[in-house]
């Protein structure tokens, strides 16, 4: 490690670091112990805590409907979203003209609308096909939310990707369906899974579309949470929120070890 | 390289491994313009089985994107592109059997070093058993034998540009091309290579269609060289003939070096003419049109000698040394005449071993066919 210099304005800017840190961490953390309270409202436990409500959350069958049909819808969202986008990006890297750019373009502009607007356009157009209130309809939906993340990373790998290399393989007999499966997909292949993430994060996330166009015999996780604060606070709603936070923790702290793992394969590889 | 035992490529191989023959290629008034603008203008070329074609110019020249259009990554926007008589104009490259070495080689980064070669088999269904013996035969053949298992960037350049080539050569193209292929490897590797890809080219008769900037590449290699410049052919003929007989200023400067002397023709000679350069009267053999006509002659520095007082020559000329250095094989000396013309010439050290001092005054001459008249572009 760089032993840094410990001036005055160092430790200024460190403490003022921390003040950033705190700010962004703390509403997170005060859920934690709320969720261990054992009064049936939301309070700081004292002396006592309790695990009471993790229990009424396992027992109860709508919060394990509601988190199964989040997993599901964002699953199958990241799929839909992850295919369609990598294929937008790949094509529109193909043909690369003004067109294509362009075509780019508009795949983005579901992030930049905002949400609410984007989910009364998804509530008018399912209702047509009576969608609403479906696994089908809520998937469409965040499929399209989840395109845009996809497209970026996509294209961002893409614009790294060395162009001969396809080149190769097509003059060395791959038609341009084989060389986009053996060269060009493996090469973006990081772009890609980044961008299922981003897609997947958005699906599990979101409540505004949940709101308009599900909620009885589809709900979601957000969607429960909603609800049940609206109702009445439960601390229940506390407790989803830490295990939603451990799960998260524990899919980043995954992430980082194969990252490490594979960083350290390719040093042993190259050496 | 592949140079033990005469060369593993070109040595002792087992039998069809590596392609045999070749492809006859035609290329029918080919252009290709992107916005108006033409990189490639009206370029015929024909070349026979088994030829060593080097596409010569500077960047900007049109090479690559003939090499391209050849290859199939681009359409031309008019003519032809004929291979063994088959019209492959608008086939995709896939369609095109022809090998190719690429600049930076292109080799897949997440394959290994047997992968890259057993995907040209793979693509075309051969049996898995098959496409073992064949990569392991060409792996053995370029001596990387031991390192099928190795990842493409664990590789030195010399052995990547090994892998390219038996990937390239695999699967039995009609025709190999290949874009500038030394350029990132080092000065003494690069010469090596080109001996050996030279050897190569014989044992194998395959056509093979070279491209560079590089001219000494391109004299070294090729039995035909094309030299071209803004996307048209300027010359084309072997190496020597390019050499010997440029055609144009950009030639004579282009491959190798020359002083161009800028005349006025003074009279016609039996067997040449005599012209007027600032204060001196110089002779030339070949025809010239008539007396008062400007003429321009390359040349070479190798072919100007330091006269010395039992020689005579037909042109002679005093002048006084600038600058000079020291190759080791020559001296290269800077003069200037009295009409403070800058000429450089080249000087052997077998003939002179040391070099006179900046300031002397020397005497310097070249015969009469030493130069040759060119063509102001």
């Amino acid at each position: 490690m760089i032993e840094l210099p410990t001036s005055r304005s160092f430790q200024v800017t460190t403490f003022w670091a921390w003040i950033g840190l705190l700010f962004l961490f703390l509403p997170l953390i005060v859920i934690v112990p709320v969720s261990f309270t054992p009064n049936r409202w939301l309070s700081l436990p004292g002396t006592d805590w309790s695990l009471q409500h993790y229990a009424d959350l396992i027992g109860d069958e709508t919060w394990r409907r509601s988190a199964l049909d989040s997993a599901i819808i964002a699953f199958a969202a990241t799929f839909a979203a992850t295919t369609l986008g990598t294929i937008g990006a790949i094509g529109c890297w193909r043909v690369s003209s003004g067109l294509s750019d362009a075509a780019r373009a508009l795949m983005l502009v579901p992030i930049v609308i905002p949400s609410i607007v984007d989910a009364l356009g998804f509530y008018q157009a399912l209702v047509q096909f009576r969608l609403t209130d479906t696994y089908f309809g809520v998937i469409i939906a965040h499929t399209m939310k989840g395109i845009p993340y996809v497209v970026i990373s996509v294209s961002a790998a893409l614009a790294n990707f060395d162009l001969r290399l396809e080149q190769a393989a097509r003059g060395l007999g791959a038609n341009m369906m084989l060389a986009v499966r053996r060269i060009v997909l493996p090469a973006i292949w990081p772009g890609i899974m980044a961008g299922a993430f981003f897609a997947f994060i958005t699906s599990w996330d979101d409540l505004v579309i949940n709101l308009f166009i599900a909620g009885r015999r589809v709900s979601t996780l957000p969607r429960r949470i909603w609800n049940s604060i609206q109702d009445n606070i439960d601390p229940a709603v506390a407790s989803v929120a830490t295990l939603l936070m451990l799960v998260t923790l524990c899919g980043i702290l995954v992430y980082l070890m194969l990252e490490r793992h594979n960083a350290a394969l390719d040093q042993k590889e190259a050496g | 390289m592949f140079q033990h035992a005469g060369g593993s490529i070109s040595g002792a191989e087992p039998a069809n491994t590596l392609p045999r023959g070749g492809g006859a290629l035609r290329l029918h008034q080919v252009s290709k313009s992107y916005g108006g603008i033409l990189a490639v203008d009206d370029v015929s070329i024909a070349l026979a089985r088994g030829e060593f074609v080097t596409l010569l110019g500077p960047s900007g020249s049109g090479k690559t994107t003939l090499l391209m259009m050849i290859a199939g990554f681009v359409t031309p926007t008019n003519g032809e592109i004929l291979l063994d008589d088959r019209n492959v104009t608008t086939e995709p490259p896939e369609n095109r059997n022809l090998g190719m070495v690429f600049q930076g080689y292109a080799l897949f980064p997440h394959m290994t070093v047997a992968g890259n070669v057993a995907f040209p088999l793979e693509v075309r269904k051969m049996p898995k058993s098959e496409i073992d013996s064949r990569v392991r035969q060409v792996l053995e053949q370029v001596q990387l034998g031991s390192l099928g298992s190795r990842y493409p960037r664990q590789l030195s350049g010399g052995q990547q540009q090994r892998v390219a080539l038996a990937r390239a050569l695999v699967f039995m193209p009609d025709l190999l091309l290949l874009d500038e292929p030394l350029s990132a490897l080092d000065r003494k590797l690069r010469a090596d290579v080109q001996l050996e890809l030279k050897a190569l080219h014989r044992r194998l008769g395959l056509t093979f269609i070279y491209v560079t900037h590089d001219q000494e590449e391109a004299l070294s290699m090729s039995d035909r060289v094309v030299v071209l410049r803004n996307g048209r052919i300027v010359q084309q003929g072997t190496p020597s003939e390019l050499y010997e007989r440029p055609r144009t200023r950009f030639v004579a400067d282009f491959l190798g070096k020359s002083n161009f002397v800028p005349g006025l023709v003074e009279s016609i000679r039996p067997n040449g003419f005599s012209y007027r350069w600032g204060q001196t009267t110089l002779f030339q053999t070949g025809k010239m049109a008539k007396p008062g006509s400007r003429v321009l002659l390359a040349l070479r520095p190798e072919k100007i000698e330091i006269v010395t007082a039992d020689r005579r020559l037909p042109n002679q000329l005093t002048a006084t040394v600038v600058n000079w250095t020291y190759t080791g094989a020559a001296f290269h000396l800077l003069v200037n005449t009295r009409d403070e013309n800058q000429i450089s010439l080249t000087v052997p050290t077998w003939r002179q071993s040391t070099c006179p001092e900046v300031g002397e005054e020397i005497t310097i001459g070249w015969d009469s066919n030493a130069a040759v008249s060119v063509d102001e572009d």
